[in-house]
């Protein structure tokens, strides 16, 4: 009895024998059937035609806020369209991934940041299509908006993930003279990579290359600043400079 | 004559807010309200009015006394439940969590959806859910669970079936044994406050179960598995059952109507 797939699985909805698909992520197994555990599109992966291995059934997370499918605490969104090479379940942050975090502390040896986005890693390696470039920013660019704000700094800083950057990190050349004031301020947007998903706590990012630093930043009369070298942004209402790291625009 | 279900309901087979005996109140949710967090929802059923959010699966506290979720094969499921000072006919000076009602229905809701959902798969986890009661006009317990259950179907937490509940009672005072010949006391769905107040009444959460058996491979599955039941009245013994069959058949139209919620908003997407 081959019955037609839903195109909206509910959690506990029964989508087929185990031994018609193999149980992937989003469905689990139980008395020889496979049930959806979340709500979303179900898809399937086609098996070979000449492996006897069978196809792949798995219920997928279709998140409908978009400004959540970018952030790192969340599922991130994923579609089913044909063109994307693989499903993508989770945005956690991994080795050499790039992330946005925002500096919650700056110490003498360290600053302290809380991961905003993790910037998916087509974005980086391989340049996009259009229109996913352009929704993806605008998610960012939403995101960053409301992080940006100092009112909501506290309020949602504890469900982030947190990183350190190091002294040693922050820039390739020179490392034993790097002052971190000098470098990032509290509330400063910054453009990390990961270099270790480190202790407990703590992930470890780095910002020694040209295109990783501080990507916004407020100056100290609470303008949006503008960068105008690698170490310097300058305010343009009262034309003061500020030093920073300062990553190179795209 | 007063205006109370016992006496009213004989004579019209009518409730007090014009329903019959099966009949559920008004039930709308929405879910995705708050963006914040990882899944939220708004559910009111009549005048219950629940909002809910869901934060998680995220890593649990260090360094709790307890043990919590750092330790543990699963994910830890903690429930805050907050009754607004104005959700009640009269305002409470003192809100907040700390009190015997949203105490108990913290512990209740805690332990169906720690049992209920895949928790294995987030090992040293913690997944939290916070319930704030807007309104309080009754069937408290049954709203929460049925806001809490699109909040986590909203949030993408795996499980096997979507948790409802609801409250059955009966008609009049259900002390003395069940008479056949002289049965004039009917059963209830979706109480509110003040049949809640005034008739024995208790509430019943159902999740679809797997079936066993011969007809395992029935294609119209409509099997439940009772995850929950709370009961707190003076009720004899025969009324039991018919109480527990109306909660049960109540359980899968609120089931059918989350449904509904559901597919209607990842329509949209």
């Amino acid at each position: 009895m081959a019955s037609t797939l839903p195109s909206l699985a509910i959690p506990g909805q029964r989508l087929g024998p185990v031994s018609s698909y193999s149980a992937g992520p989003g469905t689990h197994v139980q008395n020889a059937n496979i049930y959806a555990s979340i709500a979303g599109p179900v898809v399937v992966q086609q098996a070979q035609p000449s492996s006897k291995v069978k196809s792949i059934l798995s219920v997928s997370r279709n998140l409908p806020r978009k400004t959540d499918s970018s952030t790192s605490t969340t599922p991130a969104k994923t579609t089913s369209t044909t063109t994307k090479p693989k499903l993508r379940y989770n945005t956690l942050p991994a080795v050499d991934s790039i992330v946005l975090a925002r500096v919650t502390r700056v110490q003498k040896r360290q600053a302290t940041v809380s991961i905003l986005v993790v910037l998916d890693e087509s974005a980086s390696s391989q340049s996009p299509d259009p229109s996913k470039t352009a929704s993806d920013n605008d998610n960012i660019v939403s995101i960053l908006t409301s992080a940006a704000n100092p009112e909501n700094h506290s309020s949602s800083d504890e469900l982030r993930f947190q990183a350190l950057i190091r002294k040693e990190d922050v820039r390739a050349v020179e490392k034993d003279r790097v002052v971190m004031d000098e470098m990032f301020r509290v509330g400063d947007i910054v453009r990390g990579s990961v270099i270790s998903l480190g202790d407990q706590s703590f992930y470890y990012l780095t910002t020694a290359r040209n295109d990783l630093g501080v990507v916004m930043a407020r100056s100290e009369a609470g303008n949006m600043m503008f960068p105008v070298s690698w170490k310097e942004m300058r305010d343009p209402v009262t034309g003061a400079a500020e030093l920073r790291k300062v990553a190179r625009p795209f | 004559m007063p205006l109370d279900t016992s006496t009213t309901y004989p004579l019209t087979k009518l409730r007090l807010d014009g329903r019959r005996w099966n009949e559920l109140r008004l039930l709308q949710a929405q879910i995705s309200t708050n963006p914040a967090s990882s899944g939220s929802s708004f559910l009111s059923m009549g005048n219950t009015s629940i909002m809910c959010s869901v934060h998680g699966p995220a890593e649990g506290k260090r360094g709790d006394a307890t043990g919590g979720a750092a330790g543990s094969a699963g994910a830890v499921v903690e429930v805050d439940v907050n009754v607004a000072g104005f959700a009640g006919v009269d305002r409470r000076r003192r809100a907040g969590g700390s009190d015997r009602q949203s105490s108990r229905i913290a512990t209740i809701l805690r332990s169906a959806f720690q049992s209920h959902l895949h928790t294995h798969l987030y090992p040293h986890s913690t997944i939290s859910i916070h319930v704030s009661v807007l309104s309080a006009d009754g069937s408290l317990l049954a709203a929460a669970v049925n806001a809490c259950t699109l909040a986590l179907v909203d949030a993408g937490i795996p499980m096997p079936g979507l948790l409802s509940a609801c409250t059955s009672g009966m008609s009049g005072s259900a002390s003395t044994p069940r008479d056949p010949r002289n049965d004039f006391l009917d059963p209830l769905l979706d109480l509110s406050l003040p049949e809640e107040q005034e008739l024995p009444f208790l509430t019943v959460g159902t999740t679809t179960a797997v079936p066993v058996g011969e007809d395992a491979m029935d294609e119209d599955d409509e099997d439940m598995k009772v995850s929950m039941m709370v009961m707190d009245s003076k009720v004899h013994c025969t009324y039991l059952e018919t109480m527990l069959a109306v909660g049960i058949d109540g359980c899968k139209q609120i089931r059918e109507i989350l449904e509904g919620v559901i597919k209607g908003t990842n329509r949209g997407v």
